[in-house]
């Protein structure tokens, strides 16, 4: 069990989390006992129980603590499986978490909610205005596990966080695939799950960056055109992953995009096969641009590169509301798996809804 | 082994040295920031650093 913090009132309490570096900046909600115990019980699991280690501080996430940063976010108890699989996900060695949190490159975990979990533990919006204010589950999601990366991974600005800005996805970055709207198979099949399967993926990436094409049904070049345009949004020679040429990035289409790239005849797999082509850059650019990068290329000067190692390091969901508008977030590429997407199944089999607590 | 940490990564370099269980590991501190600054001034450094890398080699 961990340690309990006195004081006088709520209040009080709230300057005590603020002064010892325990919140985000902004307002928690005070973990008492009881709310704590409430999250806990709902998760169905046992709160000694341990998720994982999280860097750069290697402090242990149990479910007990994970369950103290969803009640500082304002979390409702059902979001607990999506929470505690976000922090496992965080947790894999493969997400490379510690050098994550530690690098002076913006990064911040963006949490991708697939099946049917979506409602189940949310909802968790995926329309209209899906990363920004106004949906709880969205918002307080990505704040737990923000919450959990600082007070259990210790990541701290300027002390054990490095990023030089930051970016406000680090305060909350969550979303939910607009599943129902999109003329694809959900993303998480093409991970390896099957449709029925809920599952949380998580991408340490940059903020999201819109991409604006005005589509036209008459012109036969439509779809190429678009793909232009996102692989120019994508991937430019001031990005991580043009210049390291690792990492993944994610084309979150907007589900006008997406359908004007499925009546082309596109699959979800042949728009990752040509966005990776358009992604391919001038090698004379990243030589001249690149600083001290730019040494990759000298000895074979000629031609182009390929910005992303294969097409599927080119992740696509779809969400948001209908309009002329996608989002690209490109990423890191550094640290040892080149700052890899990491997907959890989502554990609910074990919540239990607690009664007379309306889930809050 | 030594480890090179510029002045503002210098208390990351203690939280990551403590939280790895290596508290005491030898560090040379040098100022920030280092990329970018060219040869010359790179050279400069690496002059006004060098006594402290051996001095912590050889107190290992």
């Amino acid at each position: 069990m961990s340690d309990f913090l006195d004081a006088e009132n709520e209040e009080m309490a709230l300057e005590q989390l603020h002064d010892m570096g325990c919140t985000d900046g902004l307002p928690v909600v005070i973990p008492t006992q009881e709310r704590v115990i409430r999250c806990i019980l709902a998760s169905g699991l046992d709160g000694d129980m341990v998720l994982g280690e999280l860097g750069p501080g290697m402090g242990i996430a149990t479910v007990e603590k994970v369950a103290t940063a969803a009640v500082m976010a304002g979390c409702k108890s059902d979001y607990m499986p999506l929470v505690i699989a976000a922090v496992k996900a965080a947790a894999k060695p493969e997400f490379d978490l510690a050098e994550l949190q530690a690098t002076t490159h913006c990064t911040a975990p963006l949490i991708i909610v697939n099946g049917p979990a979506r409602e189940t533990c949310g909802p968790v919006a995926s329309g209209y205005g899906a990363l920004g204010p106004g949906h709880r589950a969205n918002a307080s999601i990505g704040r737990a596990l923000r919450l959990c990366l600082i007070n259990i991974g210790g990541g701290r600005p300027g002390i054990s966080d490095m990023a030089i800005h930051g970016h406000p996805g680090k305060f909350t970055y969550c979303l939910a695939e607009a599943e129902e709207e999109s003329p694809f198979p959900p993303m998480h099949t093409s991970l390896g799950f099957d449709k029925s399967d809920s599952v949380v993926t998580l991408l340490g990436c940059e903020a999201p960056h819109s991409c604006l094409y005005s589509d036209n049904a008459d012109d036969p070049e439509d779809a190429e055109k678009l793909l232009k345009i996102l692989s120019v949004g994508l991937t430019n020679i001031a990005t991580n992953n043009a210049v390291f040429a690792s990492g993944m990035a994610l084309v979150c289409l907007g589900p006008k995009h997406a359908n004007v790239l499925a009546r082309s005849g596109h699959s979800r797999e042949s728009i990752q096969q040509r966005l990776w082509e358009l992604t391919h850059l001038l090698k004379a650019d990243h030589i001249r641009y690149g600083g001290e990068f730019g040494k990759a290329f000298r000895d074979n000067p000629e031609g182009t590169y390929p910005a992303f190692k294969v097409p599927q390091h080119i992740l696509l969901m779809v969400a948001g509301g209908i309009g002329l508008y996608s989002m690209v977030m490109p990423n890191w590429g550094g640290a040892g798996h080149q700052n890899s997407a990491v997907s959890v199944q989502v554990e609910s089999d074990f919540f239990c809804a607690i009664p007379g607590l309306g889930g809050a | 082994m030594v480890s090179l940490i510029t002045e503002d990564f210098w208390d990351q370099g203690q939280f990551v040295a403590k939280s790895l269980g290596m508290p005491n590991v030898p560090r040379v501190k040098l100022p920030h920031p280092v990329a970018g600054l060219g040869e010359a001034k790179i050279e400069i450094i690496a002059a006004s650093i060098i006594e402290d890398i051996i001095n912590s080699f050889a107190n290992e």
